[in-house]
């Protein structure tokens, strides 16, 4: 009898250990393949963010620091980065990571038949190359001051797992705390921590299991419940329900992506600047963030708030506080004295993005806009979106942690993600400019005059910054959320005992 | 040929052609919608040039044309390969097989539940009609109709929450790995699959009950002295069987119907969530497949409840 209960005892302390060292995450979405260059969705983010690093890292502050590069010199003509790589680093299929594993990766990015989204951020590099095995010096055509931002989000891959042939869709090959170990379709991904992983003590958690959970309700449920540690990403609506119960803790940080209103630009009637001019006067900024975000976030701006070192306020530019009157003489002087009708697409998988959409709507009529929404299915927005078939839309737009980042590739004439046809040469001159400038006076002098020509006749309405949150069990350590989303923190996170 | 042998034959010839226009139009509506895989892939916010969107799309094959897709798809089945799926890269019939299990143990489990509990308290209503428990199954199976499952799994999950914290509710695993877990598991989501089917099922045994036990045959087995129990269980009851046998059928079909939503709620990985998954992924393999498999699997469902009323009723026979 006393020998069953001992053993029972043991078994029982064996089980709660092994439970405690698991950090089990709840997520609504599977991610699209694992592979970090190709797959941007944030499904896919959320777990390659711990599976893989970069050159660089972004701390919560928004600074770049080191990671997978200890440090670096740039050329005095700002053409030339010589990185010096870390020590003793070792991927999770056990190759040592070297210069030639950097080399491999930002040339699979550049490769076009990687077909990567990642490469227009890589474009200005003129040649990378191994000086030796700890160092890379990448050289480009012209100065580019958000590079090093840039490489954080560049994953680097082991050279020697790509030359076999292997597939990173769905055998990721970094060299992060965690290692995936098992993926059960619609259901869950197990990692288990990188036992050679470069900073002693990290990661703090053994395991580390994705839940895909995709009702809402559930994720609520099993977080009061204990089945799961964190929700990284919690909607407001649970923020709200859960917030205050027993045994939770909610995490916020302002966020760089917003909510916008993005307009054709080259058809009726948005391709009138008045008419743009008169939509952003006919919204109330604050009503949005009060009734849609529950108060949990910032009016939108050109540049999120979190954006300290760039980020002009919201009030230095008029067409953002609400003015009927001024709207209505607008869409007069325009030809739209009786008012104007527009369809909107909505992004439908955001709940968040419909409800904005729906007040927008209301918000609009008074000043003359007839709006339509026409809420879609995601691959049908997509479509619609990258094809330019819309008159209006409403989405979530992500931000970068350099103005460079979102400005150039949605507002430069034919920029990447410039689906609403905006060519003005002012916004050309200045984004051009600031692109290759290394001197951060002149930089942030070009990009306060960027922010005065878009607020108000730019291509976007900016809605609103939702602040981001997270739902954690209490006693779970060591977790902060980021504001562009990093999840970097799973590797200094720590979960209680059961 | 027997009159029995031509219908199963002519059954047989039937389900080819449905299965041929399901695999057409499965393969043309996921394709049909706007958004494939590769956009689903890049998100809605990524710095896409059109030349790269192409580069990946080849990678996935899908810069070939339709038919020649569609082709490809059916030779490939038709010599056993089910191909793999797009983001897993794992064999489709692996992941389907898996899916399977555990939807056919919900439906399974489900569909038990709610014979053993419908059929004896359709009986009991129908001899008892007009009694207070006939209004009582009457009133209860309308509000079992009309609840919708997934509200049902919610709130049996916030009741279970608050009554038996310590209930494992959440995840699955395998009978083979943990069978006391996984029944542990499966107790409420069979639970609010199988509510609206008892409900339904109750009140057709009811009807049916309450038909034959007023017809001649019964009459006379009690004039001949026979007695009640045995009137109502092999004279009543078997005539009963058909109409029911035949909701049986239609409501296997819902099940999987069912399923998907509760299969949400419960985070069971089973075929409901496996076929929304791959739509919302545009994961084009492994739809496919699936849906042809589920609709063979349907489809034969009906094809053996058209068996077997000719075993029940010998009427059907002639």
């Amino acid at each position: 009898m006393r020998k069953t209960l001992t053993l029972a005892a043991v078994t029982a302390a064996a089980s709660t250990a092994a439970a405690a060292q698991t950090i089990d995450v709840g997520t609504t979405a599977s991610p699209v393949g694992l592979d970090p260059h190709v797959a941007t969705a944030f499904s896919t983010k959320l777990i390659t963010d711990a599976v893989y690093e970069g050159l660089t890292a972004i701390d919560t502050d928004l600074r770049v620091i080191p990671s997978l590069a200890t440090d670096w010199s740039v050329s005095e003509d700002g053409r030339t980065y010589t990185f010096t790589l870390r020590d003793g680093v070792t991927f999770h299929d056990g190759t040592a990571f070297a210069a030639d594993d950097v080399v491999a990766s930002i040339e699979r990015v550049l490769d076009p038949d990687t077909g990567s989204p990642q490469a227009s951020r890589l474009e200005l590099i003129e040649t990378v190359e191994a000086v030796d095995d700890a160092t890379v010096q990448i050289v480009l055509e012209s100065p580019s001051a958000p590079l090093l931002g840039h490489l954080a989000n560049i994953a680097i891959m082991s050279k020697d797992f790509l030359d076999a042939g292997g597939d990173p869709q769905q055998t990721p090959a970094g060299t992060g705390p965690f290692r995936l170990e098992r993926w059960v379709p619609d259901t869950a991904l197990e990692l288990v921590a990188h036992a050679e992983y470069w900073e002693d003590g990290l990661p703090r958690a053994e395991a580390l299991t994705y839940h895909i959970v995709p009702e809402t309700a559930t994720l609520q449920l099993g977080l009061r419940s204990g089945a799961y540690d964190l929700l990284p990403t919690a909607d407001i609506a649970s923020v709200v329900s859960l917030e205050g119960q027993p045994g939770i803790e909610t995490l916020s940080t302002q966020e760089l992506s917003y909510g916008l209103i993005g307009f054709n630009a080259a058809e009726p009637p948005f391709d009138d600047a008045r008419v743009r001019e008169a939509f952003n006067y006919a919204l109330d900024r604050q009503q949005l963030v009060d009734v849609v975000l529950f108060g949990r976030g910032q009016p939108g701006a050109p540049l999120s708030p979190a954006l300290v070192d760039w980020a002009m306020p919201g009030d230095s530019f008029a067409c953002l506080t609400r003015d009927v009157d001024a709207a209505q003489a607008l869409l007069a002087e325009a030809g739209y004295a009786d008012g104007v009708e527009v369809t909107i697409n909505v992004l439908g998988i955001l709940p968040q993005i419909v409800d904005l959409a729906q007040v927008v709507q209301a918000q609009v009529a008074e000043a003359g806009f007839d709006v339509t929404l026409n809420v879609q299915e995601r691959g049908e927005f997509i479509q619609d979106w990258r094809n330019s078939n819309f008159t209006a839309f409403a989405s979530l737009n992500g931000g970068s942690i350099d103005p460079d980042g979102t400005f150039y590739r949605t507002f430069r004439s034919g920029g990447s993600t410039n689906v609403f046809q905006y060519a003005d040469d002012a916004v050309d001159r200045l984004l051009d400019e600031a692109r290759i400038g290394t001197d951060p006076v002149a930089r942030k002098a070009a990009y306060d005059e960027l922010q005065g020509l878009l607020a108000c006749t730019g291509p976007i309405a900016f809605l609103t910054f939702a602040d981001l949150h997270a739902l954690t069990r209490d006693g779970v350590e060591g977790f902060a959320l980021h504001p562009t989303r990093d999840m970097r923190a799973l590797r200094t996170t720590a979960v209680p005992a059961d | 040929m027997p009159a029995g042998l031509r219908l199963i034959t002519q059954r047989l010839i039937d389900l080819l052609f449905i299965l041929f226009g399901v695999s057409i139009l499965t393969f043309l509506m996921i394709r049909l919608i706007p958004g494939d895989a590769v956009q689903i892939m890049l998100g809605a916010n990524a710095e896409i040039t059109p030349e790269r969107v192409e580069a990946l799309r080849a990678q996935v094959g899908l810069d070939r044309p339709l038919v020649e897709q569609y082709f490809v798809w059916i030779g490939d089945l038709l010599t056993g390969q089910f191909g793999t799926s797009l983001w897993t890269g794992r064999p489709v019939i692996e992941e389907i097989g898996a899916a399977a299990v555990v939807t056919l143990e919900l439906s399974l489990l489900a569909l038990a539940l709610a014979i053993v509990v419908a059929v004896p308290l359709g009986c009991l209503a129908a001899y008892a009609r007009a009694s207070w428990l006939d209004v009582v199954v009457r009133v209860v199976t309308v509000a079992g109709i009309t609840i919708p499952s997934f509200w049902l799994g919610i709130v049996l999950l916030l009741i279970v929450f608050a009554v038996a914290p310590g209930m494992q509710t959440f995840g699955y695993v395998p009978f083979v790995e943990d069978p006391l877990g996984n029944l542990q598991i499966m107790a409420l989501p069979v639970l609010s699959v199988a509510l609206p089917i008892v409900a339904n099922l109750v009140r057709m045994v009811r009807t049916a009950m309450l038909d034959s036990l007023g017809q001649d045959y019964v009459r006379t087995a009690r004039a001949k002295g026979v007695g009640e129990s045995r009137v109502v269980l092999v004279h009543a009851l078997r005539a009963a069987l058909v109409p029911v046998v035949t909701s049986i059928g239609i409501l296997t079909g819902y099940l999987l119907a069912g399923s998907i939503v509760v299969e949400k709620v419960f985070t069971l990985p089973g075929l409901g969530r496996l076929v929304v998954g791959a739509i919302e992924e545009r994961n084009y393999p492994l739809l496919q497949t699936s849906i042809l498999l589920v609709t063979a699997t349907f489809v034969l469902i009906n094809f053996l409840v058209d068996i077997l009323y000719t075993v029940i009723d010998p009427r059907i026979r002639r």
